[in-house]
């Protein structure tokens, strides 16, 4: 049995640290990132297309090693994954349910088939993404949104304590990004589950991360920290390189470019 | 009707070839639903000239060097390595920057095709050897032959029953597989080992070229046709062994060749999928 400061100490333990790390394919892309990722947390990150997130986002994952420097994760970390839904290959005749048995996979290990239990597994992930009336329908069949719940679906169904995201929004329309970004904020908020997620769209994550990462491959540029101290509009306008402006309206944040020429880069918010 | 009856009363002659044939369609069959979904399908065509080019250098080191290769069994062990070498590297090719992976294939088809004429044209004594194991002769199959395969497709299925849900994983989102801890490099491997094992074996009885036909139409006229993947494996395996037997048949009753009039009917099986996704669209 393990003492109550064990306990802590594995409690306050970072799922996944990253430390002092290079990262890229060969050659280095970002140097000296230093990040700790903590239970509990909502981490956002975000920077200019071809900016090195995805490549961060599979480091984090272990899936990357760093070039130089450390990743260390918890032991016996469970991590639910959800890849851009465009990388999905649709030609595989698979209905939703078969795809989010997958998640199941690693659990079971090789030789063992799936169980009652573990279709229970799969029924109670549709269920939490509102698509088990989905089950039997075919894959390649659905909307880029209803894909998208099959795969959150599919990373709840491997029990995860990390659930990592890239461009989880990506080519949604407003309503179904909305939709998207709410439930990941009661799965992060009721399940506790800890959220990482890549995005291009500062709007998607405004109102739902807890930290901010921007990273910038052209800029040499790596930052991470609380939303308020990360969200402004100095801060994005170096990020992105132009004028961009930050509102609060309605208990909603936005996240604008200003037109060329226009130099204000203060903040309302 | 005489035919029919000329047929059966040759079947002792017939008998196991037939039954190599059919274990040919079935096995390639079923794996081809792998090599369309994964677009792998010149993979194949690649392999089955480096598993040619396997057993012209077998042939080579008998004739040049005058080591002992005759015995059918050690030049198809050398046409298999070759073959499964080739599979385990292809495989792992995922493509880079530069280049996509289909460049590395097709480099290896051109390369290997080049070096199995320059390989042929220095044979003196074994040309006729060749060109039984390079174009197939489903006439005449030895006992060893329909053993060999035998054994090959019970290792096959056994590997994609116990494994099914690894390798269907791995091949539908490796990024995702990866991500949770499989080992995708191994799962590949053990999926592309089965494919470089049957290609060589099934070659020698049907030919190169109906296996590469094996490994594509069944599992497309079954892709076509089904809409879930534990049928459309079913479906696959059932048109190769029907088109393989079927062909066979057809081919000694009108006296065709056997692995064209196979692919052929093959062939024909994509027309109902085909006519029911005109219909649907």
């Amino acid at each position: 049995m393990l003492d109550p400061r064990t306990i802590s100490e594995r409690t306050a333990a970072p799922l996944v640290r990253l430390t002092d790390a290079t990262i890229g394919y060969g050659a280095p892309l970002l140097t000296d990132v230093s990040l700790e990722v903590r239970r509990g947390d909502f981490l956002a990150v975000v920077g200019p297309n071809g900016g090195g997130k995805t490549t961060l986002l599979r480091t984090l994952l272990g899936v990357l090693r760093p070039l130089a420097g450390r990743r260390t994760q918890s032991e016996s970390l469970r991590i639910g994954y959800v890849p851009q839904r465009d990388h999905v290959d649709p030609y595989w005749p698979l209905t939703v349910a078969e795809v989010v048995l997958m998640g199941r996979c690693r659990l079971l290990g090789p030789l063992h088939r799936p169980q009652a239990a573990d279709r229970e597994r799969v029924r109670v992930a549709l269920t939490r993404t509102g698509i088990e009336d989905l089950a039997e329908r075919s894959f390649r069949t659905l909307s880029g949104g209803q894909r998208q719940r099959t795969l959150i679906a599919r990373a709840l169904a491997s029990d995860p304590e990390l659930l990592v995201l890239d461009e989880p929004t990506n080519g949604m329309d407003p309503a179904a990004e909305l939709a998207a970004m709410d439930l990941l904020r009661d799965l992060h908020g009721s399940d506790s589950l800890t959220v990482i997620m890549v995005s291009h769209r500062l709007e998607a994550v405004a109102n739902y991360a807890r930290r901010l990462a921007f990273v910038s491959h052209e800029q040499r540029l790596w930052r991470v920290g609380e939303l308020e101290q990360m969200l402004t509009a100095e801060a994005l306008s170096a990020l992105y390189g132009r004028a961009v402006a930050v509102r609060e309206d309605g208990g909603r944040r936005f996240v604008y470019p200003l037109a060329s020429g226009v130099s204000r880069t203060g903040s309302d918010a | 009707m005489n035919a029919i009856l000329d047929f059966w009363a040759a079947r002792e002659i017939w008998r196991d070839p037939l039954v190599a044939s059919v274990l040919t369609g079935g096995l390639c069959g079923f794996l081809g639903v792998y090599v369309v979904l994964r677009r792998t399908v010149f993979v194949s065509a690649a392999l089955t000239q480096l598993s040619t080019l396997g057993l012209i250098a077998a042939l080579l080191i008998e004739e040049r060097m005058g080591v002992e290769v005759e015995h059918a069994g050690v030049q198809l062990a050398v046409a298999i390595a070759f073959s499964v070498a080739g599979a385990l590297l292809l495989g792992a090719v995922h493509g880079g920057r530069r280049l996509p992976a289909e460049a590395g294939v097709g480099i290896t088809y051109l390369a290997a095709g080049a070096l199995v004429i320059l390989g042929a044209n220095r044979l003196v004594h074994a040309a006729h050897d060749l060109n039984a194991m390079v174009f197939g002769n489903a006439v005449a199959v030895p006992l060893s032959d329909v053993v060999v395969l035998a054994i090959v497709a019970v290792v096959c299925a056994l590997v994609h029953l116990l494994f099914a849900k690894e390798l269907v994983f791995v091949s539908f989102d490796r990024e995702t597989a990866e991500a949770l801890g499989l080992r995708t490099g191994t799962w590949n491997g053990v999926l592309f080992f089965t494919i470089g094992l049957a290609i060589p074996v099934t070659a020698r009885v049907l030919g190169a070229l109906p296996v590469f036909a094996f490994l594509t139409v069944p599992a497309a006229a079954a892709l076509l046709a089904t809409r879930r993947l534990g049928t459309a494996f079913l479906v696959a395996t059932v048109i190769g062994v029907a088109t393989a037997g079927g062909g066979y048949v057809l081919s000694w009753i009108w006296q065709l060749p056997t692995g064209a009039t196979m692919v052929v009917l093959a062939s024909l099986c994509v027309v109902p999928g085909l006519a029911r996704r005109a219909q649907l669209a």
